[in-house]
């Protein structure tokens, strides 16, 4: 925390110059945040829903939401392993601690995401989505899939500088990642002597419960809520160790 | 004052047998790839007082680098203890935090960030970044149109912003025009007397004798001379 502190402004900045690096200059700019989720969309629609016939109210919100989270964990594991590897020579050439590059790197990707979710909510608020109470819960997850985010990271970023392939091998646990995530059908859909160990994937956990507070103005039941954190804080606290076992010779593995 | 009590940093390097792909593998669920210790630096113990100049020499892959990475905390010892009285800033290379897609003046800003400059104070000392380093036209133009001489004086000019107490250097002079490094001396010079303590690594024997009174000579990981810069560099001709 101290640290986060004092170099508050190095995170700052380091966080800002990459969000203007990866939006401007370029003819859309942060369009293109909402572009690619909104072609995702289409596509996903078009194949589960006029193709598949998936049975989900509200089939285009729901799809939304999943894909909002999702594109938030992926991209952020994604930039975060990127960006160690991007700011190399930051590390071996000033003293400063690998826990900053983590830390900016996702506060970007944050960045990118509440722009994404400001606008879904525009636009459900525009179809007639109005917020309730339970609007006020749906932040509450989004709080929580950002500590997720942070606690992958945490992981992932010492082992991608150590194993030189790790990359790879991420890729394809998210490919595998996003069909075992609720996001394009519905978790009703899962065999009921799969569902214990399905529900055990904390993404799964977020979005389902993200959903129940927007699109059928529910509190989710608070038991499950409970488990939610617990999961999450278990993989926040996994992150620590890894990072604290492994951050000190990172920059040396770079 | 920084004091080092017998540092030494080890590296591991995989033994080269002369193997095939497939005894390589066979050999790495044997366990029977063997590896050897190689020291960067070795048992390295002195001490320099606040307020000195220092010079390391030493040729290339003698340890200079390793070890003032290991004085700026960039790098651990694996054995061995220092201590630094005050802060440190370590100069290794100009414009590392430099991107090529932003303009002078957000650069500027970042690279403050990362060397731990509060952002009023460039705001305050902006144009005097701009003149030291004589690019004031181009303030608002990217990076990527800088002539790399541009850039080693921009990067220069925001890093003697700094307040440490000790600075480390790396071979820092090598990109800069004939009226650059003589400015950029100036202000070590400046550094020296303000009782700043400089610890600079360089192949340019007549620079170090000019600016540090000792010096000190590494040779494949040790420390194997430390006094009078002119005697020092005799040593290291001779070697």
């Amino acid at each position: 925390m101290n640290l986060l502190r004092k170099n508050a402004n190095m995170i700052r900045e380091l966080a800002w110059s990459d969000f203007k690096l990866k939006y401007y200059g370029s003819f859309l700019g942060l369009l293109w945040s909402f572009l690619r989720p909104v072609f995702m969309l289409g596509i996903l629609y078009l194949v589960f829903y006029s193709f598949f016939k998936v049975n989900v109210e509200h089939y285009v919100w729901f799809l939304l939401i999943g894909i909002v989270f999702w594109n938030f964990f992926s991209d952020a594991t994604k930039d975060g392993m990127q960006n160690i590897v991007s700011k190399a020579h930051i590390l071996k050439n000033i003293n400063i601690s690998p826990l900053i590059i983590v830390i900016s790197s996702l506060l970007q990707s944050f960045l990118t995401f509440m722009i994404t979710l400001i606008v879904l909510f525009l636009i459900l608020f525009a179809f007639g989505f109005y917020p309730t109470a339970s609007f006020f819960l749906f932040w509450f997850y989004v709080a929580l899939t950002t500590i997720l985010v942070l606690g992958t990271l945490l992981v992932t970023i010492p082992l991608s500088a150590r194993f030189k392939d790790f990359g790879h091998l991420w890729d394809i646990f998210l490919q595998m990642l996003f069909w075992m995530t609720p996001i394009v059908y519905s978790e009703s859909l899962v065999p009921a002597s799969y569902i214990k160990w399905y529900l055990l994937n904390p993404l799964s956990r977020v979005i389902m419960d993200a959903r129940t507070t927007i699109l059928y103005h529910a509190f989710p039941d608070p038991k499950q809520i409970f488990i939610t954190l617990g999961i999450v804080s278990l993989i926040l606290l996994l992150g620590c160790v890894i990072f604290k076992r492994f951050g000190k010779t990172l920059t040396e593995e770079l | 004052m920084i004091e080092t009590s017998h540092i030494s940093k080890r590296y591991i390097i995989p033994h080269e047998k002369k193997m095939t792909a497939v005894e390589t593998a066979i050999g790495y669920l044997k366990h029977t790839v063997t590896y050897e210790p190689f020291f960067a630096l070795q048992d390295i113990t002195f001490r320099v007082e606040s307020g000195e100049a220092v010079g390391v020499m030493g040729k290339n892959g003698s340890g200079k680098t390793t070890l003032l990475k290991i004085l700026s905390g960039i790098i651990s010892p694996s054995e061995g203890t220092y201590s630094l009285k005050g802060s440190v800033a370590p100069f290794f290379s100009l414009g590392v935090g430099f991107h090529h897609e932003l303009t002078a003046r957000e650069n500027i800003y970042l690279y403050g960030a990362l060397l731990g400059i509060p952002r009023e104070r460039i705001t305050e000392r902006e144009k005097t970044i701009f003149a030291f380093a004589g690019v004031e036209r181009f303030r608002d133009t990217k990076l990527k149109h800088f002539s790399s001489g541009m850039v080693s004086r921009l990067a220069f000019a925001l890093m003697i912003q700094t307040d440490s107490d000790i600075f480390l250097l790396d071979e820092l002079f090598s990109t800069g025009d004939k009226d650059f490094v003589p400015q950029s001396l100036s202000v070590l010079e400046a550094y020296k007397n303000k009782g700043k303590t400089i610890v600079l690594a360089s192949h340019d024997l007549d620079l170090l004798n000019r600016h540090c009174s000792r010096s000190m000579l590494l040779h494949e990981g040790r420390l194997i001379d430390f006094g009078k810069t002119e005697e020092v560099i005799q040593h290291y001709i001779k070697l």
